[in-house]
């Protein structure tokens, strides 16, 4: 699902060369639940950018549900992103929209027959314990639930692959374990998942693959 | 999806509001001020074409030829070439047609003495010597005839008016293109602020894997709305403007230029207009810039 080979990520500051992914290699095939640990600044956003082509690599090679990802041209980067469900720390939901319509947008966007959209946001929105909130305002959520509708909306649209970066970084222990727990079960039926967190017990209680990041190079990939 | 799109771009209408709305009053400005030119333009276009077309050299004659001579003197003036047609017309005649002209005041006509207009030759010029330079060496060789008095009439007062048409035309242009661009950059303007207020959205529809089409096509609908509202409310006010004056001008202008109708926009002309609008706006749209490219 995942290839990476010799990955370099350098920005320029000014005169300052900033690097922020040193030769990174790994694979990630296709049903795996992966986690990429690393304290803040280790370069794991950056990595998860590059997945979905928001960045392009200074030097490697990078392949993504099938896709050249590092050749691909920019007409064709909304089909590599149509194979993504991404969600991150902070929910991204769009505030002037409630739950169900927040969800309907994406399915919308992407030009789904109507007739579809109806049953697959209920089925999104059941999937993430979220059916009674549908018509809540993003503001009227909890984080919690606020990350369950982020959730909901990533895995509405079927995804092969799911990028998570820091979901639970703005959550108490409790709410986080939960959104684990949702993870857990999406990853049952079948979705490779890919989560980015600075949390080294997180990584631990998963108890699943990890690869570590610091200052940009790839430590430890430990099963 | 097309419903989507236009949803959307609906939505971001609301959200332009103050701006949205001035967008739409500048591209209403720019279309009246070019339609108004265009509409006084096309109504002297009709003035010159007919003026044109019924263009007449007279020749006033020093006294009435002796009765059964006209037929004589016409020959004569036929004699000088550049001539189609001749009409001769009596100092009798001449009253008569005062006499009509002056309407409800023609009982001036009784209190004159004498009957104090000339005799006259109506002349139209042959094809040939229509043009401004033909009339002019005609009149000339009319001028040198002894019977003479005096000859009046030529292409150069219609030419005067076409040229004052054409510089209507072209100041029509100016004015209309000066309050385009301002309008471009009015929708310019409304649709970068609706950009920055949907900043969210595009990122969210970027991130799912949206096409830029469906990203952008609905700041293009929302420009193009704008236009074709401006150019509605503009064909709208023209006409209400052209119904207003129409009774005091159209006497008007059958008296000073012999228009007897002064006439609107064709339904073509007003596409024109509305389509012109459409662009206008659209094109500001696409303008817009404030979204971050994928």
């Amino acid at each position: 699902m995942i290839q990476l080979q010799h990955v370099f990520k350098e920005y320029r500051v000014g005169p300052v060369k900033v690097t922020a992914l040193a030769d990174v290699s790994f694979e990630i095939d296709k049903g795996e639940f992966t986690v990429l640990a690393g304290p803040s600044g280790s370069g794991k956003t950056t990595l998860l950018r590059l997945l979905y082509r928001d960045e392009v690599p200074t030097e490697g090679e990078i392949r993504v549900a099938g896709y050249e990802v590092t050749r691909l041209r920019r007409s064709n980067i909304p089909q590599l992103r149509r194979a993504i469900g991404m969600v991150f720390q902070d929910a991204k939901l769009l505030p002037g929209r409630n739950v169900y319509e927040n969800i309907v947008f994406v399915l919308r966007v992407l030009g789904t027959p109507r007739r579809e959209i109806a049953p697959r946001v209920m089925q999104a929105l059941k999937a993430v314990g979220l059916s009674a909130r549908a018509q809540a305002l993003p503001a009227q959520l909890s984080l919690g639930e606020q990350q369950r509708a982020s959730l909901a909306r990533a895995l509405v649209k079927e995804p092969a692959l799911l990028l998570a970066d820091e979901p639970t970084g703005n959550l108490d222990e409790g709410i986080a374990e939960e959104i684990l727990d949702l993870l857990r079960e999406i990853w049952n039926r079948g979705t490779t998942i890919l989560l980015a967190t600075h949390r080294a017990t997180l990584a631990d209680q998963l108890k699943r693959r990890t690869l570590v990041l610091e200052r940009g190079r790839l430590l430890k990939d430990k099963d | 999806m097309f419903l989507f799109l236009i949803e959307e771009a609906v939505r971001d209408l609301r959200r332009g509001g103050r701006v949205a709305a001035s967008a739409v009053l500048l591209i209403t400005l720019s279309l009246a001020a070019l339609g108004a030119f265009w509409v006084l333009s096309l109504n002297l276009g009709r003035v010159v074409a007919q003026w044109r077309d019924r263009l007449r050299v007279v020749v006033y004659l020093r006294e009435e030829p002796a009765p059964g001579t006209a037929d004589e003197l016409l020959a004569k003036l036929e004699a000088v070439g550049g001539i189609q047609r001749m009409r001769y017309v009596s100092k009798a005649e001449a009253l008569q047609t005062l006499r009509r002209q002056l309407g409800g005041q023609a009982s001036l006509v009784a209190e004159l003495a004498t009957n104090p207009l000339p005799p006259s030759v109506e002349v139209t010029p042959a094809p040939e010597a229509s043009t401004p330079a033909g009339t002019r060496a005609l009149v000339q060789r009319l001028s040198t005839l002894p019977e003479v008095e005096e000859v009046q009439g030529g292409t150069e007062w219609v030419e005067r008016l076409a040229e004052f048409q054409r510089l209507l035309q072209r100041i029509g242009l100016a004015v209309g293109a000066v309050l385009a661009l301002a309008a471009i950059l009015a929708v310019t303007t409304a649709t970068t602020l609706v950009l920055h207020a949907r900043r969210q959205e595009m990122e969210i529809m970027r991130l799912v894997g949206a096409s830029e089409m469906v990203i952008r096509l609905p700041l293009f609908l929302q420009g193009l709305a704008q236009g074709l509202a401006g150019a509605a409310v503009a064909v709208g006010g023209l006409y209400a403007a052209y119904r207003l004056a129409l009774p005091a001008l159209e006497p008007l202008l059958s008296f000073t230029l012999g228009l007897p109708r002064a006439t609107f926009f064709s339904p073509s002309e007003v596409a024109v207009l509305l389509g012109g609008g459409a662009l206008l706006g659209a094109f500001g749209g696409l303008l817009a810039k404030g979204g971050r490219p994928a």
